[in-house]
């Protein structure tokens, strides 16, 4: 990739740096903080183990910050050189257990050079745990300067 | 000291401290939606009643518990120079402010215990800035029966004080089916059949 990234300067098959994050159970009490999402499947771990929502008798970690880790990819590759993301579909495909580490990456797979300062490309998005079985997969939708 | 007091150790900004965070209380589930209540192809818009006034420690706070240290979500002078016109918002965000205006009612399933995220799609359309007034429409959106399992799906509408939209969310979990398995979850029992 060139030193400057722009929309011209992207190409498909660019593979965008990774982000790895360990997964604790202080750091999942942090997100719901900062998330206000306080369900007791990610913050009690007494009640997750007999509810085990996801048989299993740990917390999990939030689908969304898993989500929020794969936009980091993004966001550190795009939005220092004034990038913006458009558009996301994630799906998520296994539950994180707190103690988990994961891995966060992407590729470009697409370019859509609309003009009129709609060019976006597309990346394709993805969360992998310790094991290497993929957490998450997803679709991103970025606009970067021309 | 318990799961509630350690997370009390993380709470700084004013929503933070403000905000319930223990969703066990029955009371409260007794005025979510529940699945089997919602009818299917029901189509209801509503204007939440509760606005969320953006403050830069709002943005900070969701960027530093995902946690993401890029500079844009806490300099913005910084971020200016990288061609935005402000502090960013982490593209998440949008997650705070759905839980801080949905508390009960419309909408309130998001919090069910026993809930289960299958993933989610998000749109942007205007960057959300410190100082807007923001404000939630929604709408029941699509609901379906997979291999057994009851998912919900919204399509939420953040716009600023000015009308302009903000970001859509097609917000979707699968969930308990019924009231009564929800309130066995608050129990602590499983009340899942798939």
């Amino acid at each position: 990739m060139a030193d400057r990234l722009t929309f011209d300067s992207v190409d498909c098959g660019d593979v965008l740096p990774e982000v790895k994050q360990e997964n604790t159970q202080e750091l999942t009490w942090k997100h719901a903080v900062a998330s206000l999402d306080y369900n007791p499947v990610h913050t009690h771990p007494e009640w997750c183990k007999t509810a085990q929502v996801f048989g299993l008798p740990v917390p999990v970690m939030h689908g969304n910050q898993t989500m929020s880790l794969m936009c980091k990819v993004i966001t550190d590759w795009a939005y220092p050189v004034g990038g913006r993301m458009k558009r996301i579909e994630i799906k998520l495909i296994k539950p994180v257990p707190v103690g988990s580490t994961c891995t966060y990456g992407g590729a470009v797979t697409e370019k859509h050079p609309l003009g009129k300062g709609e060019d976006f490309v597309t990346v394709e998005v993805w969360a992998k745990n310790q094991d290497g079985e993929q957490v998450g997969i997803g679709t991103a939708q970025v606009r970067l300067p021309k | 000291m318990d799961y509630l007091e350690e997370m009390a150790k993380y709470q700084k900004t004013e929503k933070e401290k403000e905000f319930g965070s223990d969703f066990l209380k029955t009371q409260e589930v007794e005025d979510y939606e529940f699945w089997d209540e919602i009818e299917i192809g029901k189509e209801t818009e509503t204007e939440v009643p509760i606005k969320f006034e953006v403050k830069a420690e709002d943005m900070m706070a969701y960027a530093e518990g995902v946690p993401d240290d890029n500079p844009l979500f806490y300099d913005e002078e910084y971020a200016k120079k990288c061609g935005h016109d402000g502090l960013v918002a982490h593209p998440l965000f949008g997650t705070q402010v759905l839980f801080f205006v949905l508390r009960k009612g419309h909408g309130s399933w998001l919090r069910t215990p026993g809930s289960r995220n299958p993933g989610q799609v998000m749109e942007w359309y205007d960057p959300i800035r410190v100082g807007d007034v923001l404000s939630l429409k929604q709408r029941g959106y699509d609901k379906w029966i997979k291999r057994g399992k009851y998912y919900m799906r919204y399509l939420a509408e953040v716009y600023d004080q000015n009308g302009t939209l903000k970001c859509r969310l097609f917000t979707t979990l699968i969930l308990p089916k019924t009231r009564a398995d929800v309130l066995r979850f608050v129990k602590g029992e499983h009340a899942l059949e798939a």
